[in-house]
């Protein structure tokens, strides 16, 4: 038997995951707010790779397993694939998705006439852009825990340069 | 009980009849007079600051609302005051207009009034204002840098807003 839950409870109650973990339990310390919402992440990703590989053989080599993320996850996560895959054949990859869901909503303030001074308004933009990275761990840490379920161990990274296309870098402890 | 009905997830926008920019203003409050946000295209004539206008025409929602309420001739039972309800519960006025501009009003049931100001020879335009809802609801409310009860500062919203606006009567 199906059960479904409506995408808009998933976005709601993750958005308010990192703003927990941000404001109240780790109110000043970033790094290890970071570090609990991607592990998070790694055991979500850790038991759903279990899930969706079921009737799968095992994969021959580490780029069947990055292009199984970027298809078959990646579409029963977000019922779309990873736009871009670039690898440097040496254990990096890199996965462009241009249209994330989960920043889809997120959109800064635009910057008002009366603007007190430079200071204020980059104080302002960088608060936005920590506040967006941190939501990317989670994601983050869903790669991390599906591939070490594959048997690869890497560190993943994202990369936020331009909205709302985001990457994330894979890169594989050889 | 479904809010908006329909099977789709946000309602498509109504045709637009004319081409052109007709909408004037557009106001949005919440439920303890706070103006979440500002808009205007095309106002040539202000007579207020910003803060007197935005608390007249709240305090004149807030009587109207209740005025038709009282006024209703077919139902025995009024709300209370300033509770906002259901879509088709009680009464509730959603437009007036003027010789030279029309007001259209709405009210969601978590106390969000759309206030849309646009030229007199405009049709019902309900089911844009409840557009312009989904709109709040997909880019102000669900996005995580946005605090509920602050004025919106959404970049998003403002430009899908204003290219909604540019599209209808």
């Amino acid at each position: 038997m199906v059960r479904e839950v409506a995408e808009s409870c998933v976005d709601s109650l993750l958005t308010e995951m990192v703003a927990s973990y941000c404001n109240r339990f780790y109110a000043n310390k970033p790094e290890l707010a970071a570090r609990r919402i991607e592990a998070i992440g790694y055991q979500v990703g850790h038991q759903l790779s279990e899930r969706y590989t079921m009737e799968r053989p095992r994969f021959s080599d580490h780029l069947e397993a990055i292009k199984f993320i970027c298809k078959d996850f990646w579409t029963e996560l977000f019922k779309k694939q990873i736009d871009n895959l670039k690898t440097n054949h040496r254990g990096t990859f890199v996965l462009q998705d241009n249209k994330f869901p989960w920043l889809e909503r997120i959109s800064i303030d635009p910057l008002t006439d009366k603007v007190n001074s430079a200071e204020d308004a980059t104080t302002a933009e960088n608060k936005a852009t920590s506040t967006i990275s941190m939501h990317l761990y989670y994601p983050c840490g869903i790669i991390r825990g599906a591939l070490s379920n594959l048997g690869i161990t890497c560190a993943v990274t994202a990369d936020i340069s331009n909205l709302p296309a985001c990457s994330f870098v894979v890169r594989v402890k050889a | 009980m479904q809010f908006f009905g329909g099977s789709e997830i946000s309602p498509s926008p109504p045709v637009p009849t004319a081409s052109g920019n007709n909408g004037h203003m557009i106001y949005m409050f919440n439920r303890n007079g706070v103006c979440l946000l500002y808009r205007e295209w095309n106002r040539p004539l202000r007579t207020l600051n910003a803060q007197q206008d935005h608390k007249l025409m709240f305090g004149l929602l807030f009587s109207l609302k209740s005025l038709t309420a009282k006024m209703d001739p077919t139902s025995a039972e009024k709300g209370n005051l300033g509770v906002p309800q259901l879509p088709g519960q009680g009464c509730s006025f959603h437009s007036f207009r003027t010789n030279t501009y029309k007001l259209s009003f709405m009210e969601s049931p978590s106390g969000i009034k759309i206030i849309l100001v646009t030229h007199p020879r405009t049709g019902d335009l309900r089911d844009s204002l409840k557009y312009i809802y989904n709109l709040y609801v997909e880019y102000v409310v669900k996005n995580p840098l946005y605090t509920p009860g602050s004025p919106i500062r959404c970049q998003l919203f403002n430009t899908t807003l204003d290219q909604y606006m540019r599209g209808i009567a």
